[in-house]
């Protein structure tokens, strides 16, 4: 059991991760079964509301969101503030393929993701090429986020600007009904889940994880940080594209909120940083979370935004490795097992904070 | 002036000077050899205040001020020219050498006599401070710490960088300061040159102080001279 | 053309010495104050109240300016505490974090409790003839009043004694400790002045236009990429910066349409910042 706990916030131990590889393939199969089945049986506690569905529907797009904004910025530290972007090329660019261009859902979703695919490895290209460390490559991607929004408000022929626009590809089917978007985005919550679990067991992942622990022994070791840095946001923006895309064809219309930055990325980051940065369940563990305070906070409205930055703010004062690797460490304390090296999260985004929090703590 | 007394220190838990024990008196050149890595510059930051002691007590005139903050002591009287000088390197001479007198108006006397001291400081006056040779950056660091009229004014190797004949001078310029009634702690790796200029010294070895006595009593003393001074 | 380059210095005079504050606490203390845009507001509004409640003009104002400064001494006082602890990368995430967590809760308040206010300062008299375009007067005062405050910054760093000591902590902390400045000290001396600054620009601005309660993310957000393009830490990069991105945006604006030119703004931005991520004015290091 503590294994699991320990493959989730992930070591660099060479030799151990090669190990767990090939004996724990069932060690990840298991638990996202288990995430999986869970969360299956929430239709039957909220299928008979659209409201809420929508709302859970939601949750499992911004768990979707998560889990790719973990992957670019848990494994490898790029601090990527254009996730609501990314998402947002993938949903207008399916939507105006389908509608306006008249391509299949399908194609249009591919072609979509593809877009933010490319996107995202561009983003990350120029950023390895100029050397931008975390705080300009936020800049930068922050810079990429505005522009994305200016552009969708400008072009608003085809975005239907401000006001958004009604998607009539696939009105009549499946998509818009009430239950089967759930398990579609479920299904892609759990895919992404599996593929992060596979990516961190190779030896990609590997070299994900000798990056953030120290970039300049990895190099030295022959890691090729560039070309992991991008393929960790070609991933990502993969991710990020099939689900936006995927999720604008469930709801049947999108607006510039729909993807903004407001409104996904720093949502996402809260949610990421809760869960736990670089872990596999983080994600979930925050998207879950979140979902239920907001939607409980619902009639508070604008006030939500106050809690949400208290929140914030206590989260990386008091909590900054998130919940997943603060639970694991109480439970290794329980059964006596703190102390034999293993879990402690080395990521170093995650890292930093958790530095920064100890470090504030300690000078108290 | 100055006491240590059982003083460590170091970093991230290690220390790298342990219990060291010396004294300064008013009007007195007392210097602290060592090789690199004894710790003198980690002694001399912690006794300044840029780095928690581990351990022990600095006295500087009869008051305790170990673990205040460097710019505290700074104003106590106690100046200290580091290793990197610490410049403000766009910022012009001049403007350095009123920054020494914080947070009192720059008095026209005191300036007269660092120029006085350090001609080619008074030459290049409006010349920004990055853009000087490691000699001239020296004066300006030493000028600098004049200005604030400290009673006592610790250096830590002062000859870094510097070309023999400019060490000299350097030293010189001390020598004469010290005639002025200036008390000076040096930190010196170049043995000769800190001898020619102190009445006393402590050596550093590994963080702890072996030997102490009189220039004349270290000068004599044979490890002193096989270690330091090159005789075999 | 002239009258688009003339409105571009109006705006980019303001977004100058908006970025002048933010650029100051970088400098100084290696923070990034996300909640910068919320001083702003919160500033207009005081001074909006005032006005409302029957304090004349400039007393307004002068409280307006005044709740600037306590709000960057409530910062540095509060939520700064646990940032100065720590150095570096970790100390600007860090402050970056806890002043968006700020920015929130302030944004939200506001939000909820007065949606509908806003502050518009009206200088009445009709349109000055600048170099043959009528400019109003209000943009003639905001612009005054802007340049009148760079000056006082220029003389205030180059020609006293506190000018000085703060400029010297920007240029080596250490250095600046070892003759006796108190680094804690200036740098809430430079959040003071940074919160005042941002008073200041928004009362200019809503000469121009009005200031409401929603302003407060996009105000920083242009206050942080004047910064950066100008240089971190460097004023006279960000009234550069400012001043040429403000006239490309009214051109562009003119040219093509608000949203493109937001983009070629934002693209401006992006690749000076590609090229020279020192900043127009920045030192290499």
């Amino acid at each position: 059991m503590s294994d699991r706990l320990a493959s989730g916030t992930g070591t660099s131990q060479i030799g151990g991760a090669e190990a767990r590889a090939s004996r724990s393939l069932a060690g990840l199969l298991i638990p996202i079964a288990a995430v999986g089945a869970a969360l299956a049986l929430v239709p039957l506690w909220l299928g008979d509301s659209r409201v809420l569905m929508g709302v859970a529907v939601l949750g499992l797009a911004y768990a979707c969101y998560t889990i790719a904004f973990n992957v670019i910025f848990g494994s490898t530290g790029q601090l990527f503030l254009c996730v609501g972007a990314l998402a947002g090329i993938g949903g207008y660019g399916g939507a105006i393929l389908a509608d306006t261009v008249g391509l299949p859902i399908m194609a249009s979703i591919l072609l979509a993701t593809l877009a933010a695919t490319l996107t995202g490895g561009l983003l990350s290209f120029v950023a390895v090429r100029r050397s931008l460390g975390v705080i300009f490559t936020g800049i930068v991607t922050l810079i990429f986020s505005m522009s994305f929004d200016a552009l969708v408000l400008g072009l608003s022929d085809l975005t239907g600007g401000d006001t958004g626009r009604l998607i009539k590809s696939g009105a009549d089917t499946f998509l818009r009904d009430r239950i089967p978007p759930y398990y579609l985005m479920l299904a892609l919550v759990l895919v992404f889940l599996l593929a992060h679990g596979l990516l961190r067991r190779s030896h990609v992942g590997w070299a994900f994880r000798a990056l953030r622990d120290d970039e300049v022994a990895a190099e030295l070791a022959g890691v090729d940080v560039a070309r992991y840095r991008v393929y960790a946001a070609l991933v990502g923006a993969a991710m990020l594209g099939l689900a936006g895309s995927t999720y604008a064809f469930t709801e049947g219309r999108i607006s510039p909120t729909t993807y903004g930055f407001g409104e996904v990325d720093v949502v996402v980051v809260v949610m990421l940083a809760f869960g736990g940065i670089g872990t596999l369940f983080g994600p979930i563990v925050g998207a879950v979370t979140f979902t239920i305070v907001d939607e409980t906070l619902i009639e508070f409205g604008q006030l939500r935004q106050v809690a949400y930055g208290i929140l914030i703010i206590l989260l990386f004062l008091r909590l900054p490795r998130g919940v997943i690797p603060t639970v694991a460490s109480l439970w290794r304390r329980v059964r006596g097992l703190e102390g034999l090296g293993a879990a402690k999260s080395t990521d170093s985004a995650a890292g930093k904070v958790e530095a920064v929090s100890g470090e504030a703590r300690s000078a108290e | 002036m100055l006491e240590v007394k059982g003083f460590s220190a170091g970093y991230q838990g290690n220390d790298v000077v342990h219990d060291v024990a010396f004294h300064v008196d008013p009007g007195e050149a007392v210097m602290i050899i060592g090789s690199n890595g004894a710790g003198k510059t980690t002694l001399f930051r912690a006794m300044c205040g840029l780095l928690p002691p581990t351990s022990g007590r600095v006295l500087f005139e009869g008051d305790d001020i170990t673990g205040l903050p460097a710019e505290r002591i700074a104003r106590l009287g106690m100046r200290f020219v580091s290793a990197e000088r610490h410049l403000f390197p766009r910022m012009t001479v001049q403007e350095n050498l009123f920054l020494g007198a914080y947070p009192r108006r720059p008095d026209a006397e005191t300036m007269s006599i660092v120029l006085d001291l350090f001609p080619r400081l008074a030459e290049r006056r409006r010349q920004h401070a990055g853009t000087m040779s490691g000699g001239e950056q020296q004066m300006l660091a030493v000028g600098r710490a004049l200005m604030s009229k400290p009673r006592l004014l610790m250096l830590d190797e002062p000859s870094t960088g510097l070309a023999p004949l400019l060490a000299q001078a350097a030293y010189e310029a001390l020598g004469v300061l010290r005639k002025g009634g200036l008390t000076v702690l040096v930190a010196e790796q170049q043995v000769p040159l800190a001898m020619a200029f102190s009445d006393r010294g402590y050596v550093l070895e590994n963080g702890f102080i072996r030997l102490q006595g009189t220039t004349e009593e270290l000068a004599a003393n044979p490890s002193v001279r096989h270690a330091y001074l090159g005789v075999t | 053309m002239i009258a688009n380059i003339l409105d571009g210095i109006v705006l980019g005079l303001q977004l100058g010495l908006l970025a002048a504050g933010l650029t100051l606490v970088y400098g100084l203390g290696g923070v990034l104050n996300l909640a910068y845009g919320q001083v702003a507001v919160i500033s207009a509004l005081v001074v909006a109240f005032a006005l409302d409640a029957g304090v004349p003009a400039l007393p307004a104002v002068g409280l307006g300016l005044l709740a600037g400064g306590l709000l960057g001494l409530l910062l540095d006082l509060t939520i700064l505490r646990p940032v100065y602890r720590l150095r570096g990368e970790a100390r600007v995430l860090l402050s970056l974090l806890l002043t968006l967590g700020v920015s929130f809760i302030v944004d939200g308040f506001l939000n909820w409790r007065y949606p509908l206010e806003a502050l518009s300062l009206r200088i009445g008299g009709g349109a000055v003839d600048i170099l043959g375009v009528p400019m109003r007067r209000g943009s003639l005062v905001a612009s005054a009043i802007t340049l009148v405050t760079f000056a006082g910054l220029f003389v205030f760093f180059r020609y006293t004694s506190l000018g000085r000591a703060v400029r010297s902590v920007i240029e080596d902390e250490e250095g600046a400790r070892l003759v006796g400045i108190y680094p804690n000290r200036m740098l809430r001396l430079i959040l003071v002045l940074s919160g005042v600054l941002a008073a200041l620009v928004a009362v200019t601005r809503s000469m121009v236009t009005p200031v409401d309660t929603t302003s407060g993310l996009s105000i920083t957000v242009f206050a942080l990429i004047v910064t950066v393009v100008g240089g971190l830490g460097n004023v006279a990069g960000a009234l550069l910066a400012g001043i040429i991105l403000g006239i490309i945006n009214v051109v562009a604006a003119d040219l093509i349409g608000t949203y493109i030119s937001l983009i070629i703004l934002l693209g401006a931005a992006a690749v000076t910042i590609l090229i020279r991520p020192a900043g127009l004015l920045g030192v290499k290091e």
